[in-house]
């Protein structure tokens, strides 16, 4: 196990070399193409009116007279047709709420849009926004997930029994062992509400492709098949009417993975007025209308044997789901996932948990870089160490006991996910090494000049990524991911069209799906051009989410260009007049003995001199789409141990990261330096949950944050300079043995950071258990001690 | 365009124009939207994530709380004007061959941040790089990247001016 040679020397510019990005030159010449930069003749802006309250009726809606024909609501919506957003999980019980583009009588959160305005400008259309007057009779207010789910609390949906999506159940076998377990330990944990922060916000424009006959939808979205069903869906129009494009897309890390609002308004509105339309989110309404990740509450209890071996695990978790369903995650995946997923790595046998999608006055979640995972890590993560503590071990050791082992791989753990590969306690042995655990032990001991105080934190985690299909089926939801295709063409002159229903927000996929296809037809990277992210030239896909992209599409891309690879080689042996079986492609060419003919001589022939073709020749022709899903439905699971050292200062309560160490292993890499870049800017989004993030909301709903000065993202100095170190493991399962890799980088880190922070106040005797641990969590766990004292 | 529009004369990029701007009108709407110089990139609007980061006078500024009609008389360069400059074009290689950017959107603002780290401080060590950068928000990097191709910037100029 460890480092494990792959296809792909590493040499080259194939599967596993260390190329430099075909996108970057664009982007460094300020000369990308994102939704804002686009302008189409005659094109409006539209501003939404949103609601400034989180829970009410709208008992009017006044429109100027001089702004009537430029605002448009519900009203007008309904009446063309439009449908409200339904996004249904087929799991028992599963309530259904209906979100209509623009609030129906009713407002449910802060930032739901109500009206939109359009004008000449963004200025102008935010001027007649400003002039809307709408009355809104309020409602008492569901702000906190524990309140809303208590008897007598204020149901955001009126005709529900209560303010629960979903209820979920899994394992149950654990009485017996709580009743008898040597150790146990209980924790009440939490995560902090966020915003998902790409630098660039949504976008859309809108327009009526008159020559084609399609409604054309230009919008900053990581899946735009998937938005172009729902558009169908909600617009009740053909899916054939609507072409969705994606262009260059600043960040998405989900926030772009959902059908919005915005977008159906945007679509309905540049039908109804036969003019382009454009919305571009700004960072206010981002903040304010999209903070949608990652509330998590837990109750957890840890049971154990004297040695820190884990015997089973208890917990009660509620997500924080917000007002309404997002189409098509649905507003129960990520509660209904830490069910599944809360066992992380480890091998034990008793579990039960209990989760709650809970209804709220608050924006609906969507899923976020790691979706459950960074709550599921930052609970069992601080168990193990809770663990450790009560049976006086250090944590790393505890962390070896429980993990499963190298030899017992492919594992079914106890929710039965099938864990392809790897060496999980190896990433932790590596990680104490290479974080220098002694060293940092002798410095706790000696104690610091300044005061500060030492700790060392570990987190392990595995992750499911490149989800299959029966794990969605199960979920019931929108949108199941079946085979993925790629389209490969050589082009007349010899070099490379792919095309992959995927789309590339910062992955490289310009780059890297060139690697991939250079490996297996050896055609120039230079040469090879993806399309993607446009549902009028590529193949179906559910897009780029849930680290799939490179296992999916990249297996796609290694498929379709080994069919090319055999039609080229059978006509390159006909050229060569030399049979079919002795004919090799290699380094671009199709070889036989010392006579070679390269693809652009075969290319040539095939579109240019079909006359010299075979016979029998593949009338399909130099051009193919493939399908692809991996030996196995289960996913692929890459996994890491992170470790950080940290420095705490008891008496303003900041928190300091001196080294940070990331042991992960993503099978093979494709391009190791886009791999590092996905740990390192995962990272800085976990450090960002562990210290700084977080929308806080009062009692009545009202988000407290608007701006990047009171909603703080990580910036330079906030963020370590990460060590990576890489495992080889290659999934067992897929092309060239890639995993999963995208997210990662973010669900360890609070963990991490939680147990190093810790680990420093152990002797003061206190623990945080709750994210983002800012100065004031910290100093009021302190201040709480001393108190009781 | 409003009644309130001003006249202003200011150069953009080397080319000298002339435009009757609205007064509440913010200098990276008006290169984007009137000059079409969408390389000025808006992340927030409020001057904190310095995506739109430009160069007035060589010094940098943040367009979007820089009004236009205060720019009459001064001089602009965003980052299509920095195809010829040298420092800018080492920084490219640079970022390209460190992964400095992923997704591009902050790219264009940490270039103009980065040309005048480079220029102002030749003596800077990586948390002197970070110091100077911090103004500049990036989502998809963890700033490894961005830190790396400042310093490799920084030691090829000190090596040749060596």
């Amino acid at each position: 196990m460890g480092e494990v040679s792959t296809a792909g020397s590493g040499a080259g510019s194939g599967v596993g070399a260390r190329v430099r990005r075909k996108e970057d030159d664009r982007l460094l010449r300020g000369r990308g193409r994102f939704v804002g930069d686009i302008a189409l003749v005659g094109m409006k802006e539209l501003a939404f009116v949103r609601s400034p309250v989180a829970h009410a009726t709208i008992t009017g809606i006044e429109i100027p007279e001089e702004h009537r024909g430029a605002v448009f609501t519900w009203a007008d919506l309904a009446a063309g047709g439009v449908k409200p957003i339904r996004a249904v999980s087929g799991l028992p019980g599963f309530k259904v709420s209906e979100q209509p583009a623009l609030a129906d009588g009713k407002v449910r959160f802060v930032g739901e849009p109500v009206a939109v305005c359009v004008a000449a400008t963004r200025a102008e259309a935010e001027d007649i926004a400003a002039s809307v007057f709408v009355d809104y009779a309020e409602l008492p207010v569901n702000s906190d997930m524990l309140e809303a789910v208590t008897p007598g609390a204020p149901k955001v949906h009126d005709h529900w029994p209560d303010n629960v999506f979903l209820e979920t159940n899994v394992g149950g076998n654990i009485a017996e062992i709580a009743a008898t377990a040597p150790v146990k330990v209980s924790r009440t944990i939490r995560t902090a509400r966020q915003c998902m922060v790409p630098l660039e916000g949504k976008g859309v424009v809108a327009h009526w492709d008159r020559h084609v006959e399609q409604l054309v939808l230009t919008t900053s979205t990581q899946m735009p098949h998937i938005v172009r069903a729902g558009l169908s869906e909600c617009l009740d129009l053909d899916q054939g009417l609507i072409r969705v494009v994606a262009p260059d897309v600043g960040g998405g890390f989900g926030w772009k993975g959902l059908l919005q609002p915005e977008e159906i308004v945007a679509a309905w509105i540049a039908m109804r007025l036969d003019r382009p339309v454009r919305w571009t989110e700004d960072r206010r309404e981002h903040l304010v209308a999209a903070a949608n990740a990652r509330e998590h509450h837990y109750e957890i209890t840890a049971y154990a044997d004297a040695r820190g071996r884990l015997l089973g695990i208890e917990a009660d978790a509620w997500v924080d789901a917000g007002a309404y369903s997002v189409y098509p995650f649905s507003a129960c995946l990520e509660a209904a996932q830490v069910g599944s997923i809360l066992p992380g790595p480890y091998d034990f046998a008793h579990y039960r948990c209990r989760t709650f999608s809970v209804c709220t006055n608050k924006p609906p979640i969507v899923p976020y870089r790691g979706v459950a995972r960074t709550g599921v890590c930052f609970a069992m993560e601080q168990m193990i160490d809770a663990v450790a503590d009560a049976v006086g071990r250090e944590p790393w050791q505890v962390r070896l006991e429980n993990l499963v082992p190298p030899e017992k791989m492919p594992f079914d753990n106890v929710t039965r996910k099938h864990f392809d590969s790897g060496d999980y306690p190896e990433s932790v042995r590596r990680a104490v090494a290479a974080i220098e655990l002694e060293g940092w032990r002798a410095r706790q001991k000696a104690g610091e000049p300044d005061g500060r105080l030492i700790g060392v934190g570990f987190a392990t985690y595995c992750e499911q990524s490149a989800h299959g299909t029966a794990v969605y089926h199960g979920w019931g939801i929108p949108m199941v991911p079946g085979h993925e295709q790629a389209q490969a063409r050589i082009t007349p002159d010899g070099g490379l069209e792919l095309r992959v229903g995927v789309q590339s927000h910062g992955q490289s996929m310009e780059t890297t799906f060139a690697q991939v296809a250079h490996e297996v037809l050896g055609i120039p990277l230079e040469k090879i051009k993806l399309v993607h992210g446009d549902t009028g030239l590529t193949p179906y896909s559910t897009g780029t989410w849930g680290s799939r992209s490179m296992v999916m599409a990249g297996g796609a891309v290694a498929t379709a260009c080994r069919t090319l690879a055999e039609r080229l080689r059978k006509i390159g042996a006909h050229l060569m007049q030399a049979g079919p079986d002795g004919a090799v492609l290699e380094g671009g060419s199709v070889k036989a003995g010392a006579a070679a003919v390269t693809i652009r001589e075969i290319a040539h022939t095939w579109y240019r001199a079909p006359q010299l073709l075979p016979a029998d020749v593949d009338r399909g022709g130099l051009e193919v789409t493939a399908g692809y899903k991996p030996g196995s439905d289960h996913g692929t699971f890459s996994y890491a141990t992170h470790a950080v050292a940290v420095a705490v200062d008891p008496e303003i309560g900041q928190v300091e990261i001196l080294d940070y160490v990331v042991v992960e292993d993503a099978g093979t890499m494709v391009n190791p330096m886009v791999v590092d870049g996905q740990i390192y800017g995962g990272v800085a989004q976990g450090v960002g949950t562990a210290l700084y993030e977080r929308m806080p909301y009062d009692a009545e709903g009202q988000p407290l944050a608007s701006t990047f000065a009171d909603y703080l993202i990580p910036g330079f100095t906030e963020v370590p300079h990460v060590r990576i170190i890489h495992m080889l493991t290659p999934s067992p399962y897929t092309e060239f043995g890639v995993k999963g890799i995208g997210e990662g980088g973010a669900i360890a880190p609070p963990a991490a950071i939680c147990n190093a922070i810790n680990d420093a106040l152990k002797p003061l005797g206190v623990i945080v258990t709750n994210a983002p641990m800012t100065p004031e969590v910290i100093l009021s766990a302190i201040a709480g001690k001393r108190g009781a004292a | 365009m409003s009644a309130h529009a001003k006249t202003i004369s200011l150069t953009v990029n080397g080319t000298r124009v002339e435009a009757s701007v609205p007064p509440r009108q913010h200098l990276g709407d008006f290169l984007r939207e009137r000059e079409l110089l969408t390389g000025t990139h808006l992340g927030c609007e409020h001057g904190v994530c310095g995506a739109c980061t430009i160069l007035i006078d060589g010094e940098p500024a943040r367009s979007c709380i820089t009004f236009a009609v205060a720019c009459d008389g001064r001089s602009v360069t965003t980052v299509e004007g920095l195809d010829d400059d040298p420092v800018a074009a080492e920084l490219r290689e640079a970022f390209s061959t460190e992964h400095g950017l992923q997704c591009g959107f902050c790219t264009p603002g940490m270039l103009v941040a980065a040309r005048d780290v480079v220029l102002r401080r030749p003596d800077a060590d990586n948390p002197a790089i970070r110091t100077a950068m911090s103004g500049n928000l990036c989502r998809c990097t963890g700033y490894v990247g961005i830190v790396n191709a400042i310093r490799r910037v920084i030691d090829a100029r000190n090596t040749n001016a060596g």
